[in-house]
């Protein structure tokens, strides 16, 4: 983690800040947000103890929305996806995949995004420097698309599987870990969102749009008048399950509780994202202010601090009962 | 034609006519339509350009002599599946730029196939241009300059090579787009003209050639 008073142009996953990177303001947020963080993983020891993996309860519900601390992430998301005890009960499985003889368009669509894959990122950037991560990433890309055969290969997938790299790169069996993760992440916790006719998160889209509808009605009329549907603007938005859209801490922050009580807390994002710029929303007088409003929303500061991000998604936005999200989400099923 | 008053705000009658046109780009993964934007918007070129999920949304603005020409401009994503979202980009758009790389003969045959479902399906005064991108990687070419010269004429395109690499005839392709979209008042485009004090001159001026002259 940057001192601060080192400016460092690298951010402790291996981002390049971009050049009008505030660091005024990042220090300020680290000195809020390590304090925090370090009284969380006092209380996440005394849950855990040494356990090398943890069971889903409320307790650990409650702590995930609070953060899991760096050191304990790998563990836990392995743990709550249930993905550790599949990746016990199949322990070939992703030599079988990574060895099969791999289909060729799925080969080569898989290598012309590897080095489009955070480029900026240190452990992204260089093939010849042996932490690259460039082929682990390949390996897990090509034994998810080989394994699940419809879904082969959708691009968004390379930012989740690179970003679960970085998270994890110092564990044992890291690789075939995030295989696992990526495995159960898109077959057990999102809907069809990879799927090659791109329904479900057409749907989803036109689902955050009604819940807008109904949370912020003003935001939706002014929205609607100037033309913007939702997919235009939230389509990476669920694809990449925010990754390479919020800033790194705040997506982290959001995995940790998508990976424990599921797909729902994206909606919660994007409603969290309308919620923290509604002034603004309104202020704008036409389609291209609004999408830029929306660009700057998701890596400015309102995002930034990501404690705050997270307390507005559980409390301000009070409640989303699934009952109603299940039953509109079946409503505009017949419009997608 | 001179600009009154440095002419760097709208501002009412002292300004020429403003239009604004939605422009979409289409074409296979990889061709290079986010280079092509970004060294368009950005006057920039990346070696590794991140893969475009979905689609992102740049404006630029051209000069071209008294009229002020502003690009609403999708940029779509090339991956195959994404294809069902593209009615959402081009729907009421004015111009699109259709993009193949010279070096795959594969991505010539794609943009034919944009080509076919635009002429079909999108307005039908849209503006189409071909960029035959990755021009200076000529040594590898597999697509040659007549062929795709041909296929333009026939199919009434405007075509260019391009290199968002080297920057050749990135401003010019979306030049020449600008020249040929009809800019009256009431020419039936979407262009409902920004209103005054609006933007338009904060984004920074076409880097190279092309503006204001
Ligand atoms: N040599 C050369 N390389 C280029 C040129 N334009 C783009 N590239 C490279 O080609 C690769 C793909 O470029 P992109 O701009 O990402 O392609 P795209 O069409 O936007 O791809 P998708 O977003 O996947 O649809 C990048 O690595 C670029 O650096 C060019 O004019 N010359
Ligand atoms: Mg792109």
């Amino acid at each position: 983690m940057s001192s601060g008073l080192v400016q460092n142009d690298v951010d402790g996953y291996g981002f390049q800040r971009p050049s009008n990177f505030n660091h005024g303001e990042y220090d300020a947020f680290m000195a809020e947000y390590l304090p925090v963080m370090t009284r969380r993983a006092l209380r996440w020891e005394k849950v855990i103890g040494n356990a090398s993996r943890i069971n889903k309860s409320r307790t650990v519900k409650r702590f995930c929305r609070k953060g899991i601390p760096a050191s304990l992430r790998p563990m836990v998301w392995m743990s709550i996806t249930g993905a550790d005890v599949r990746m016990e009960s199949n322990p070939h499985l992703y030599q079988q995949m990574l060895s099969a003889n791999h289909d060729r368009e799925l080969t080569e669509t898989i290598e012309m995004d590897i080095h489009r894959t955070f480029p900026d990122n240190a452990y992204f950037s260089n093939p010849n420097d042996n932490k690259c991560l460039r082929k682990p990433l390949y390996n897990i890309l090509i034994s998810i698309g080989h394994r699940n055969k419809t879904i082969a290969y959708c691009q968004g997938m390379n930012f989740i599987a690179g970003l679960m790299l970085l998270i994890m790169k110092d564990e044992d069996k890291y690789e075939e870990k995030v295989f696992w993760l990526m495995d159960t992440l898109i077959n057990n916790i999102l809907p069809d969102y990879y799927h090659p006719d791109m329904h479900a998160i057409q749907v989803d889209q036109e689902l955050l749009g009604e819940l807008v509808k109904w949370k912020y009605p003003a935001i939706h009329t002014h929205l609607d008048h100037l033309g913007l549907q939702w997919c235009l603007i939230g389509m990476k938005w669920f694809i990449c399950i925010f990754a390479d859209v919020l800033p790194i801490d705040t997506v982290l922050r959001v995995w940790d509780c998508l990976f424990s009580e599921g797909p729902k807390i994206l909606l919660r994002v994007a409603l969290a994202i309308v919620c923290r710029n509604q002034e603004k929303i309104l202020k704008c007088k036409n389609f291209s202010e609004v999408t830029d409003l929306f660009q700057e929303a998701v890596v400015g500061s309102d995002s930034l601090h990501c404690h705050s991000f997270l307390k507005c998604m559980f409390e301000e936005l009070g409640s989303l009962p699934m009952a109603r999200v299940n039953r509109v989400r079946e409503e505009v099923k017949t419009r997608v | 034609m001179s600009q009154r008053g440095g002419a760097q705000r709208p501002n009412g009658a002292a300004q020429g006519k403003i239009c604004q046109f939605k422009l979409v780009l289409l074409g296979e993964s990889a061709v290079g339509k986010s280079s092509l934007v970004l060294r368009f918007v950005k006057g920039q070129f990346h070696e590794y350009q991140e893969s475009t999920i979905g689609a992102a949304f740049l404006t630029q603005t051209v000069c071209l002599d008294d009229t002020t020409v502003k690009f609403e401009i999708w940029d779509t994503a090339g991956q195959e599946r994404y294809h069902s979202l593209a009615p959402m980009y081009y729907r009421g758009a004015q111009a699109a730029i259709v993009v193949y790389d010279i070096t795959n003969q594969d991505t010539f045959g794609r943009a034919k196939t944009w080509v076919k479902e635009l002429q079909r399906q999108a307005s039908p005064n849209i503006v189409i241009a071909l960029a035959g991108n990755k021009a200076d990687l000529s040594n590898k070419r597999m697509v040659e300059y007549e062929e795709a010269q041909g296929y333009a004429e026939e199919n009434s395109l405007l075509f260019m090579e391009t290199s968002a690499k080297t920057a050749m005839n990135v401003n010019d392709i979306f030049l020449a787009i600008a020249k040929k979209l009809p800019k009256s008042d009431s020419g039936g485009q979407s262009g409902q003209r920004p209103q005054p004090g609006v933007r338009l001159n904060e984004q920074n001026q076409a880097s190279e050639g092309g503006c204001c002259k």
